[in-house]
């Protein structure tokens, strides 16, 4: 056996588990009641714990993409415009994926290690022996509060980001808010706002899916929870840009669709 | 199945592959109710993946498993969920949930499995807390408490919905030998007041000759005698001679020669009476324990010390000779090949 079929057929077992692991915790969905207590403390971690992270990086990105959108639209006399292309930007792209790797960094590696942990520390086998399901005790729970808090910290991140724009506009550009808003309002459109959205909420299940993954499949001591820690980053992150990608290529249809041009 | 005494669990010509190795190779051995089987053996040879296939979490590759008369190497995932609530299990660890108190840890099972009322609850988790004595520790959660407590808490847990078998791997490992004594009191007083069978995975001799009404001892794949304490201990099978007075000539007590003797420095010791030290031995903590004697008091406590530690000591790692006449005698040491204590896969 070379070293190719190993790879692919690893990537291959490891999207399977992945996958059955997501339709596992679907499947137990039904207990969302009975589990809300762990919903809601994960939608505290995942989400409100990770607003001033999230709002700093959407910030500061805002700013700076404002300033280099500035620095080509004054050579065309149109600084006004800048609002308009940092909401188009904000809404479709960096919002989602910007708190999506955030939450990754966050949230992500976190969430694996510490399933991981539980998996080393024989907590998941106690579970089975208690007959007491995993992927309904420990999995459910942190991908629906992830799905629900990933669009959430999107939109607080896109509107923190469309404010950062809007102070560097005003204060360093010399673009008024009136303008600046004016402008913004014809960036995003009712369909932009929600695949914007959408991407977020397909984001926030791959990563929280990978990490639970990850976890439950950790072997080998603190070594094997530092590996799926990692794993857990840079799949979520591949996946992150990979959808988005799609996504993005569905949308073009989407509009062009719409828009009556097919 | 005619024999007189019911049986709990019966293994039956059952095989395992695990990596490449041979971990169970056609075992066969029963356990018959409300009596305590203990199973000793070397470390990381599969006793920990027996007690795992009798609870269905692994599938043998071949062979049958009975738990009271059922076959479960047949069973669906439903099946087996049903019949794993005739078993608790007190794992090495006690694998407590890290984010629920000892109180919520004892709990879940009976959230989980039963329509009972809070209230109801609360009295069953109050009457298995107070059986492993943590019942003022109830708020605390899994990490601000010592092994020894997590180990009694896991065990409070299974035995929650009232189990008709109790498993226990290793209960006595990394406990002192105080906190160990009280385990194997407990095992006894649960066979007696609850009429419980309990399977116990140990390699702590002590505690198999306390509790044990029958024991097993797990070589390459198999259990090569099972027999009563006595005749295990007057047993002639040479590895169950090796295994059960640890590689040394006559049977020594691990428990009678061990100590543990917290913050004081090796070079400190030769200046302290044997009395002050015996006194200060029943340390609690979770490292396996070791003596630190002065020749003189080694000798005075009939001790022999061991000819080569298997850890660098101070001696080795500095050049020159410390000042006092120190010498390490390790706990008994295990076989050569084999790996100490913890990682039994």
């Amino acid at each position: 056996m070379n070293w190719k079929d190993n790879v692919i057929s690893r990537a291959l077992k490891g999207a399977g588990f992945t996958f059955v692991l997501l339709l596992e915790a679907i499947g137990h969905s039904t207990q969302l009641w009975h589990r809300r207590r762990a919903i809601f403390t994960q939608m505290h971690v995942i989400g409100t714990q990770s607003i001033p992270i999230a709002s700093f990086f959407m910030l500061l990105i805002g700013m700076v993409f404002a300033l280099q959108v500035g620095i080509e639209f004054a050579r065309f006399g149109q600084t006004n415009l800048v609002g308009l292309v940092i909401v188009a930007a904000m809404v479709r792209e960096l919002g989602p994926w910007m708190t999506g790797f955030v939450l990754i960094a966050r949230v992500g590696s976190s969430m694996a290690a510490e399933i991981g942990t539980m998996r080393v520390a024989e907590e998941i086998d106690a579970l089975e022996v208690m007959s007491i399901n995993p992927a309904s005790f420990v999995v459910m729970p942190r991908i629906v509060a992830y799905s629900i808090m990933g669009p959430v910290l999107t939109v607080v991140g896109t509107l923190v980001g469309i404010i950062g724009g809007g102070i560097v506009s005003n204060l360093q550009l010399g673009v008024t808010w009136a303008d600046y808003l004016r402008f913004a309002e014809d960036g995003a459109e009712a369909l932009d706002i929600y695949w914007g959205l959408l991407k977020s909420f397909v984001f926030s299940i791959a990563a929280a899916s990978v990490a639970c993954a990850s976890g439950m499949k950790t072997e080998g001591g603190a070594v094997g929870v530092g590996r799926a820690s990692r794993n857990t980053v840079v799949l979520s992150l591949t996946l992150v840009v990979f959808f988005n990608y799609l996504l993005t290529s569905f949308y073009r249809i989407v509009k062009m669709f719409v828009s009556g041009v097919i | 199945m005619s024999g007189s005494p019911k049986l709990a669990v019966q293994f039956d010509g059952v095989s395992k592959l695990l990596a490449g190795r041979q971990i169970l190779d056609k075992l066969s051995f029963d356990v018959r109710q409300g009596e305590t089987f203990v199973i000793i053996g070397y470390s990381g040879t599969g006793k920990s993946v027996t007690l795992r296939h009798m609870v269905g979490l692994m599938p043998p590759d071949e062979g049958s498993i009975r738990v009271e008369n059922e076959e479960i190497t047949t069973m669906s995932r439903r099946e087996l969920e049903i019949m794993r609530r005739k078993f608790g299990v007190l794992f090495q660890s006690g694998a407590l949930i890290a984010w629920l108190s000892l109180f919520e840890n004892v709990e879940l099972p009976l959230v989980e499995h039963t329509k009972m009322s809070r209230k109801k609850r609360a009295e069953i988790v109050q009457q298995k807390l107070e059986i492993v004595n943590l019942w003022q520790d109830r708020e605390k959660y899994p990490a601000e408490i010592s092994g020894g407590m997590k180990k009694r808490a896991g065990l409070a847990r299974a035995l929650a919905l009232d189990p008709g078998i109790v498993l226990y791997d290793e209960p006595t490992s990394g406990l002192d030998p105080v906190i160990a004594n009280e385990i194997d009191k407990l095992i006894n007083r649960l066979k007696r007041e609850h009429n419980m069978t309990q399977i116990v995975v140990t390699h702590d001799m002590d505690s198999a000759f306390e509790i044990g009404d029958r024991i097993g001892m797990f070589y390459k794949g198999s259990m090569i005698q099972i027999g009563t304490p006595e005749e295990i201990q007057t047993s002639t099978v040479p590895e169950v001679q090796h295994f059960i007075t640890g590689g040394r000539e006559g049977a020594l007590s691990r428990r009678a020669t061990t100590a543990i003797i917290r913050g004081v420095a090796p070079g400190m010791l030769s200046q302290r009476s044997l009395e002050a030290i015996k006194a200060e031995a029943p340390v609690a903590t979770a490292e396996p324990g070791y003596v630190l004697l002065s020749e003189e008091e080694a000798e005075a406590a009939g001790v022999a010390p061991a000819e080569e530690p298997d850890f660098p000591t101070e001696r080795d790692l500095a050049p020159e000779e410390t000042e006092g006449p120190v010498e390490t005698a390790t706990q008994k040491p295990e076989p050569e090949s084999l790996e100490p204590e913890e990682s039994d896969t």
